[in-house]
């Protein structure tokens, strides 16, 4: 069954060679501003982001990960603290590490296939080798007839695929992912957790990744980590041994997903309920969708 | 029979199928009934049959392997399922498909199938591609399941095909979307809206100067005087179309504009990529920049006209400030407005600041540009006639300068229409290779923001 489809097609593992990292992150805080308008948006915050899992960072929205992503890739220094990468302590943005923002960053002037292979022709590695890959990594993502079009002919789930294919490519030792999949429709949203969670699998390479929708935190995460609100740090780590392959079509009918679920959603619900307390709008929302989830389970 | 060929009509494949072709459907479709909770297949079965629904209810479901972006449905009477049959490569069911509620369903043999179609010269292939659309858009299965759908009818047979993938997608070239977009055009109201408003504005001049005579209108030169001394070969004013003065001040002109608006171009794009790309640039030059760009062209004529020798360069420097101006200033604005991601993303993916200055900066402000050199060309037009009214011999704003001080009105309007008609068509070349060089931006825009 299934002989020419994903599944039986020849894993990632089999055109490179995984390197995972590990990244190490010991009390770091961050600030913005100086004296009177010093602004704490990272508080002494301290995780691992473990060899060979899937870290998944979830707090609510506007909590200040999208700044501990920049400080991980190195866009931007810890003011204190410090963060190693397999023990060396990260200075600036490296293919090493490479982020998929949650906004869609293809560059629109390329068509599909120079934008996958726009790392290895900025580092000078348009080899066969490269090309290869890249022909690998367009069948991989379903692609390969798009190679030629521009990502503004391409839906939302194909621009995410092609953005993945384009950091898969570096061979990045961990992959950073900063609400990949937001602003995807729902049904495309659920496909893309199928597919990544199959392209994980495969690899198995380092990942740590940001989200704030706890379905698909759980489907995902070998490890969550619950953020409070700002200033940022960790408020709990689970880990959810919850054995892989996943499937989605019954992953929350198992007693554990739920069993974990619960207890994700009322450490959110405190830290959303302090920071509504606060008056920020975006724990407002969280609130309200964590009143209708609760009904619903 | 009647009855199978009009239902096969009805079904996407086969519609587009010659009448023989059908007939020989037909005849190799079988009919068979089916109870509710049946099984018609199961997935992993070898399929050798595709199969259309003719009447009852059936469940199909994907087997969750295949990557489908939907893996339940209900077929709907006249669905084509069971394709996996043509399917180049291993023919095993890829879905298992129940019965609901009692159905019936025509039963086609899958190589006898492609046999028929193979022997359809004219819409075969036009049936294959249906069913790799039908597979991709009905069945929402990823390309890599379409393509196995042979695509052309020489490799019908081969049980396995190497890599067929060289065929790329077509991409529309820029010219046949221009063609498009010409038809487009033609098939809206808008040319009729504009041959309208053309007329409206033709007949308000022939009235009210030539017909009504109003106080004030009388004295300008009427339409049907204009129109005749333009196309006079023997014009009263000694300028038509048949003159060669008036190419030559044409010439003239579209040469001074080509000149200064080449040079603007050639300085000004550069000085507003570095603007916005140097912070510490910028805070050299934008001052000064903002200081002098405000000061209109005429003020500058007499500094013009101290600084460079003889009467072209003082116009063609007036005319190349203003250019200038609108070309850096868009640029920069073109610089800013990238989005910050893709300079983050080239930096993530390897790139040094030169590389992201080339591949990031200068496409991502392409269309900021390209509007830059649109108002360039127009605001190039609009000082060369200051420049050559005051300075300068021939040119279209000379003849309507000298016209007037020599009483010959109607060349007037002459130099006028002229320069309104010049002044479009450049700017027009401009948006074309605008066009042209934006691939990427065409697309998105002809495919209406897609």
């Amino acid at each position: 069954m299934a002989s020419a489809q994903h599944g039986a097609m020849a894993p990632i593992t089999s055109k490179i060679a995984i390197s995972a990292g590990e990244m190490i992150v010991s009390n770091v805080c961050k600030s913005y501003g100086t004296g009177l308008f010093e602004k704490k948006v990272v508080k002494d915050c301290s995780f691992n982001v473990e060899r060979g899992k899937l870290t998944v960072m979830i707090g609510p929205s506007g909590c200040g990960k999208s700044t501990l992503i920049k400080l991980l890739a190195g866009f931007e220094k810890p003011t204190t603290g410090n963060i190693l990468l397999n023990g060396k302590p990260v200075t600036g943005p490296g293919r090493d590490r490479l982020v998929v923002f949650q906004e869609s960053a293809l560059f629109p002037w390329m068509t599909s296939y120079d934008n996958i292979m726009y790392g290895p022709i900025a580092r000078g590695e348009d080899d066969k080798k490269a090309r290869d890959l890249a022909e690998f990594l367009l069948d991989k993502v379903g692609l390969r007839d798009f190679r030629s079009k521009y990502p503004m002919q391409l839906s939302g789930g194909m621009q995410r695929r092609a953005e993945l294919a384009r950091a898969m490519i570096n061979n990045p030792e961990v992959m950073i992912l900063d609400e990949p999949f937001r602003g995807l429709d729902a049904m495309s949203k659920e496909l893309m957790w199928e597919y990544y969670s199959a392209l994980y699998e495969e690899s198995r390479r380092t990942t740590f990744f940001v989200t704030t929708d706890i379905d698909e935190a759980l489907f995902l995460a070998d490890r969550l980590i619950i953020m409070s609100n700002i200033p940022t740090r960790v408020r709990a780590t689970i880990e959810v041994d919850i054995p892989r392959p996943r499937k989605l079509a019954d992953f929350f009918l198992g007693d554990r997903a739920n069993e974990v679920k619960m207890t994700a959603l009322s450490l959110l619900h405190e830290e959303a309920m302090r920071s509504f307390a606060g008056g920020s709008k975006a724990a407002a929302d969280f609130v309200e969708s964590y009143a209708r989830r609760s009904q619903r389970a | 029979m009647e009855q199978v060929e009009r239902l096969l009509k009805r079904t996407l494949p086969f519609q587009v199928v010659s009448p023989e072709t059908l007939d020989g459907i037909a005849e190799i479709s079988r009919h068979e009934v089916f109870k509710a909770g049946e099984v018609i297949y199961g997935a992993g079965q070898p399929a050798e049959e595709v199969y259309v629904l003719v009447s009852g209810r059936v469940a199909h479901r994907i087997d969750p392997d295949i990557k489908a972006r939907v893996h339940e449905k209900e077929l709907q009477v006249g669905d084509v399922f069971g394709w996996a049959a043509i399917l180049e490569g291993e023919k095993v069911r890829l879905a298992d498909v129940a019965c609901i509620e009692a159905a019936e369903v025509l039963k086609i043999d899958g190589a006898r199938l492609l046999e028929l179609l193979r022997k359809d010269v004219n819409f075969g292939e036009a049936a294959l591609k249906s069913f790799s659309q039908l597979i991709s858009q009905q069945y929402y299965l990823p390309p890599s399941v379409s393509e196995r759908v042979p695509t052309t009818l020489s490799k019908v047979g081969d049980t396995r095909t190497p890599a067929s993938n060289e065929a790329e997608p077509q991409t529309a070239s820029a010219w046949t979307l221009t063609m498009y977009r010409a038809g487009e055009w033609l098939r809206s109201p808008d040319p009729y809206l504009m041959m309208v408003g053309f007329a409206l504005m033709l007949g308000f001049w022939y009235l009210t100067v030539e017909v009504l005579k109003l106080p004030r209108f009388e004295d300008l030169p009427g339409l049907t005087t204009v129109v005749k001394e333009w196309f006079a070969e023997d014009p009263v004013y000694g300028m038509s179309i048949y003159t060669a003065e008036y190419y030559q001040h044409i010439w003239v002109s579209i040469r001074r504009v080509a000149i200064a608006f080449l040079l603007a171009t050639a300085l000004g794009v550069p000085l507003g990529l570095f603007l916005g790309w140097s912070r510490s640039f910028r805070e050299y030059v934008f001052p000064v920049f903002e200081l002098l760009r405000p000061i209109p062209i005429l003020a500058w004529v007499p500094l013009a006209i101290i600084m460079f020798s003889g009467s072209e360069t003082p116009v063609i420097f007036l005319t190349f400030l203003a250019s200038f101006f609108a070309t850096a200033l868009n640029t920069m604005l073109g610089v800013e407005s990238i989005d910050e991601s893709y300079t983050r993303a080239a930096c993530c993916l390897g790139a040094n600041r030169w590389q992201v200055f080339k591949e990031v900066i200068v496409p991502g402000s392409m269309p900021y540009v390209f509007t830059g050199l649109q108002i360039s060309v127009g605001v190039a037009w609009f000082s060369l006639v200051a420049g050559e009214m005051v300075s300068g011999q021939y040119g279209l704003g000379y003849v309507i300068n000298t016209s007037y001080t020599m009483v010959r009105y109607p060349t007037i309007i002459i130099g006028m229409v002229t320069l309104g008609i010049v002044g479009y068509t450049t700017s027009a070349m401009v948006r074309v290779a605008g066009n042209y060089m934006m691939q990427w931006r065409l697309r998105e825009m002809a495919l209406g923001g897609r």
